[in-house]
């Protein structure tokens, strides 16, 4: 018997990780096995892996410190990426990387946005499905 | 294809040419940076930058590239890119950045243009 994968209606997924240059990796590997799960093409697995490195990268910039929090939800043809930065002791300084992070993320996404929740940095991105 | 991050140089018709495969992000861009910076502060003032076998790139990667392009033009010379994958110029595109730096099919076309 064979047996067909098929996108689940209503997925949600939360990652924790430390904000380490070489741990931002799993940010991406996991918003592609949750677009892969939704059944996303190729070309919207490899923007919303790219999209998931800025939105963290527009955080964080090259502090290493703290903690990111991401939650990834998958409802109808639509995925959601939620993200928020718990600041470690280091001052927040602005980073290099904005401007270009900001001009991907609009090329790759539906929407995206930033705001301070709670005083807590964070930022999210919503795309869908290639029609 | 492997994903990992290797960095290699050598010259060819006395041009440098750094040649990077895998992924280039936060974790990796550092040591494009340094090779880089190596090269324009020992006297180099045009470095060839093969991206052929690269499969990922972010915008750490295009900053350190773009950092690198100003030193190159400083000194009077030059930053070509060598790109044949269209994700990775499609990075280029969507940011505007293929109109700052010379991008090229083949390793032997960024040379010869510099030659």
């Amino acid at each position: 018997m064979s047996t067909v994968r098929r996108p689940t209606a209503a997925v949600s997924v939360d990652l924790s990780i430390p904000v380490q240059a070489d741990l931002v990796v799993l940010a991406r590997l996991t918003a592609a096995t949750v677009a892969g799960r939704a059944g996303f093409g190729v070309e919207d697995i490899e923007d919303l892996r790219l999209a998931v490195e800025e939105l963290c990268l527009s955080l964080v910039g090259s502090r290493d410190d703290g903690r990111l929090h991401l939650t990834y939800e998958c409802e109808g043809d639509a995925i959601t990426v939620d993200c928020w930065y718990e600041m470690g002791d280091q001052a927040v300084v602005k980073s290099d990387a904005d401007d270009l992070s900001l001009r991907i993320l609009d090329a790759l996404v539906d929407e995206h946005g930033r705001d301070l929740q709670e005083g807590r940095p964070s930022a999210w991105l919503c795309k869908r499905k290639a029609g | 294809m492997d994903q990992s991050f290797h960095i290699s140089d050598e010259e060819r018709n006395g041009v440098p040419v750094v040649s990077a495969s895998g992924e280039i992000d936060v974790a990796t861009a550092p040591p494009l940076r340094d090779r880089l910076q190596a090269l324009t502060t020992s006297g180099k003032s045009t470095v060839v930058v093969d991206l052929l076998g690269v499969t990922f790139l972010d915008s750490t990667a295009l900053g350190v590239l773009v950092g690198a392009l100003k030193r190159c033009r400083e000194s009077g010379g030059e930053l070509p890119l060598v790109i044949n994958e269209p994700r990775i110029l499609k990075v280029f595109e969507i940011t505007g950045l293929t109109g700052v730096f010379p991008i090229h099919a083949t390793v032997e076309d960024a040379v010869r243009s510099v030659a």
